[in-house]
This record gives structure tokens, C-alpha cells and sequence, in this order.
């Protein structure tokens, strides 16, 4: 209910209505008009035809080349179609899931500024908060439908391009096809987490800078930044604490005796980092004097 | 909330300041606080199963049927020669297995591991005694060698 006294300091045309109406549907009906304005931007259809079609070409190109082994199941990826989506998911998880996420949500509030459309938008009868939850709820709608398009792209392309052999474990041990299958999608649905947290930390940027290109890229470059402190050894509870962490917790789910203690400190981390982001934008947007533009 | 929009200046410049420190102090405790992730203990008792399994199924590859308990592996680890602690990430660490071989002979082989901060390390193994890049399966294929290099992870809280 803050928000409707945050509200309250410039009351506008359209505020007196929206608190009439009816709080679930104004945000639901904001958040299919966000889903439509997304789906109509050349950059969300040309991201997801990318994750969907990148993937199987860069199977293809594996194919020809010697195994990368500088990274985890690189020396496999022509002895098992299931080690070349964990190679990918690895090198994904150092350079693209925070792009992935921030092409949209560094944009989705930053947009507004740009185009110099936040009075129109706010006359429309949906609160500031309804606002922020509906694009927060497309960024969001965004990224687990990119997520879902790698994983699958990655999976099934390198099952069909390479094969279903058993997968070499992470203690020497071999995984049988099936149970292989499982777990890589357990890994990259592990990295859901993360990404939401890498979400949270776009939309505060666009939120805070209202600048699209800084929304976009700071994400990237704060990911790199917490991965490279993460790859210093010696940094204590830090490293566990940072948002790039996560992304690599998968690696218990392919040892002979597998571990979830990653897994679930990085769930927990990711959440913090959401909830956190997540509130500093909401109160930013609502206590925001929008009178330009 | 109106308070805020009527702040004196001096309150808008220290809040900024206030948070950018409080970010250093978080940054700064979280680094002093914890145990190291990569410990010898880890190192070894993730490397002789490992070790274990990869050298049975080089030796199948190879046309011998080994029993895994034959192989009687152990692993002995140091960084960095006597003067370094055995703890953290790093390409110096090395690792000494001993173990029986396919026709009963003990041997020693000399490991070089490259251990990351993510509790993740790859292990080179010693080509004289255990096969180059690539190995001859029994039908005279050119197969990768298990043993060349392998990747391990181990839990860091375990």
C-alpha cells in the first residue's frame, strides 16, 4: 500500500481511477499489453530465432574442429551428443545469460525514458506499482522463454547431430543415456535462478539510469565482473554470495555421489539479489517525479 | 515519502556515499569471512575415485578387464612445494597416485592438476606411463585417451 501513498505526492490525471479499479486485473491486463509491445520489438524476436538457431550451428561447427578441453565436457563433445549442451551451458554461463535477459529488461522501463512515453503511459488507469509489476512480468516472461528455447535448441540439437551416448561424469564415472538426459535439463533449468536474479539487476538499471544501452550492457558487465572475482581463489563467503556463482552450481549434479549444496545456497542467493533489486526499482519508479518527456 | 523530495543537499550526497560504503564493508567482510573451498583433503579424496574409474575404463578400452578394487589407487597432493599451504585454486598444485597396474606392478604416476576456485580442476596425466592424447582400442581405432586429462569436481562443503 506504499505505493498508493507514493502516488500520492503527484497525483495525476489518471490516479484517482486506478485505485477504483480492480488492483489483479489492471496489473493482468498491463502485463498482456507489455507482452505485446515485447513481441512487436524486432530485438525480442531476433534474440529468441537466435538462441533457437545458434545453437545447432554451433554443434555443426564442433563437429569439424578438435575438442575444446578449456572448459567442463569440452574434451567429450564427440564422445557424447549430452557433454556439448553442458559445454555450451558453460560458456553460456560466463558470457550470455546476462544478456540474454538484460535486452530486455535493461529496456523495458529504460524505453519509456527514451521514447519520452512515461506521462502517456501513467494516464492510463493502472497504478505506477501495476506498471512496474506488468513489465517486470514481461521481463521476466521473457527470459524463461529464452531459457527454454536454449535448453531445448542446445539438447536436442546435439543429440540429433552427435548422438545419445553415455555421458563421462565428473568423477570419472559414466552416465547412461537416460538418466544423462535428466540431468542436463535439470542443469540448465538450475541456472532459472540466476537469471532471474540477472533480470532483477537489469530492471533496477533501467529503472535507476533510465538509459537502454546502460540497462543492457551494465548487466553484462557487472556478470563479468562478479565472474572474474569468482574465479580469484581465497575470497571466502563472497564468491557464494555473488550472482554469477549460481550459474555453475550444476556441476554437482554430475559427480558419482552428487551434491545439492550449490544448488540450493544458490537459489537462495539468486532470490536475495531478486528481492533486493526488485524493491529498490519498485520504490525508485514510484517515488519518481515523471513531469518531462 | 514528501520529506524525501524536500532533502537538504547535504543528506542527498552522503546517502549515495553511505551505500557505496556499506557495499565495500559487505564486500570486505564476506572475503575475511568463511573456510577455503579447495582444501588437499578435497583434492585427494576426489582424485583417487576418479582416477579409479578412468584407468578401468582406459584398460577396457585396451582389451583388459581390471577390477576397480585391484587398482588399490591412492593419491597424495601438495601445492606449490613445502612453502605454500595446500589450499586454493591454482595450476601448481601436483599429485602423486599410486596404484597397481593391469599385471600387478605397483606404479606411480605424477599428476599436474589445474584446480579453479569453482571446486573444479582438470588433472594431465604422465603420457609415459599412461597414454598420450589418443589411444588404440582393441580393433586398432584411434580412441581418446580417459586418462590423458580428465575433469573433476568436488563438493566444497563436503
Amino acid at each position: 500500500m506504499s505505493t498508493d501513498a507514493a502516488r500520492g505526492i503527484r497525483p495525476g490525471p489518471g490516479t484517482r481511477r486506478a485505485a477504483a479499479a480492480p488492483r489483479r486485473a489492471g496489473t493482468w491486463a498491463a502485463y498482456r499489453w507489455e507482452l505485446v509491445k515485447l513481441a512487436a520489438l524486432v530485438r525480442t524476436r531476433a534474440t529468441l530465432a537466435t538462441v533457437l538457431v545458434l545453437p545447432p550451428l554451433v554443434v555443426l561447427l564442433l563437429r569439424g574442429q578438435r575438442a575444446p578441453a578449456d572448459t567442463l565436457f569440452g574434451r567429450h563433445v564427440h564422445d557424447s551428443g549430452f557433454a556439448v549442451p553442458l559445454l555450451l551451458l558453460g560458456f553460456a554461463a560466463q558470457y550470455v545469460f546476462p544478456l540474454l535477459t538484460s535486452v530486455v529488461a535493461g529496456d523495458v522501463f529504460a524505453g519509456e525514458d527514451q521514447h519520452g512515453t512515461w506521462k502517456t503511459l501513467l494516464t492510463r488507469s493502472v497504478s505506477r506499482s501495476q506498471v512496474f509489476w506488468a513489465k517486470t512480468g514481461a521481463a521476466v516472461t521473457f527470459a524463461a522463454a529464452a531459457l527454454v528455447l536454449l535448453t531445448a535448441s542446445s539438447t536436442v540439437a546435439s543429440v540429433l547431430l552427435v548422438g545419445h551416448q553415455p555421458l563421462t561424469g565428473l568423477s570419472g564415472q559414466s552416465i547412461p543415456a537416460p538418466h544423462a538426459a535428466v540431468l542436463v535439463v535439470g542443469a540448465w533449468a538450475s541456472t532459472a535462478f540466476p537469471l532471474l536474479g540477472f533480470t532483477a539487476l537489469a530492471i533496477l538499471l533501467s529503472v535507476r539510469t533510465r538509459n537502454p544501452a546502460l540497462g543492457v550492457v551494465g548487466p553484462v558487465v557487472l556478470g563479468l565482473l562478479m565472474g572474474l572475482a569468482g574465479s580469484l581463489g581465497g575470497t571466502g563467503w563472497l564468491r557464494r554470495a555473488l550472482l554469477s556463482t549460481p550459474l555453475e552450481a550444476w556441476h554437482g549434479l554430475f559427480t558419482a555421489t552428487p551434491f545439492a549444496g550449490p544448488l540450493v545456497q544458490g537459489a537462495v542467493v539468486s532470490l536475495l539479489w531478486t528481492a533486493a533489486c526488485l524493491a529498490a526499482a519498485h520504490r525508485s519508479l514510484c517515488r519518481r517525479d515523471i513531469t518531462g518527456g | 515519502m514528501t520529506v524525501t523530495t524536500s532533502l537538504p543537499s547535504a543528506r542527498r550526497c552522503l546517502a549515495p556515499a553511505a551505500g557505496v560504503l556499506a557495499v565495500v564493508g559487505l564486500v570486505v567482510g564476506l572475503t575475511a569471512a568463511g573456510s577455503p573451498d579447495v582444501t588437499r583433503a578435497r583434492v585427494e579424496r576426489s582424485l583417487t575415485p576418479s582416477f579409479t574409474r578412468l584407468y578401468v575404463d582406459q584398460q577396457r578400452v585396451l582389451g583388459h578387464e581390471v577390477p576397480a578394487a585391484s587398482v588399490a589407487a591412492r593419491s597424495a597432493c601438495d601445492r606449490g612445494g613445502p612453502q605454500v599451504a595446500d589450499v586454493g585454486a591454482g595450476a601448481d598444485w601436483i599429485c602423486l597416485v599410486d596404484f597397481t597396474d593391469q599385471t600387478g606392478v605397483h606404479q606411480q604416476g605424477k599428476f599436474e592438476l589445474q584446480v579453479h576456485a569453482n571446486a573444479c580442476y582438470t588433472a594431465a596425466g604422465p603420457a609415459k606411463l599412461l597414454g598420450g592424447f589418443t589411444i588404440p582400442d582393441t580393433r586398432g581405432r584411434d580412441v581418446t585417451n580417459p586418462l590423458s586429462a580428465f575433469d573433476v569436481c568436488f563438493d566444497p562443503d563436503a
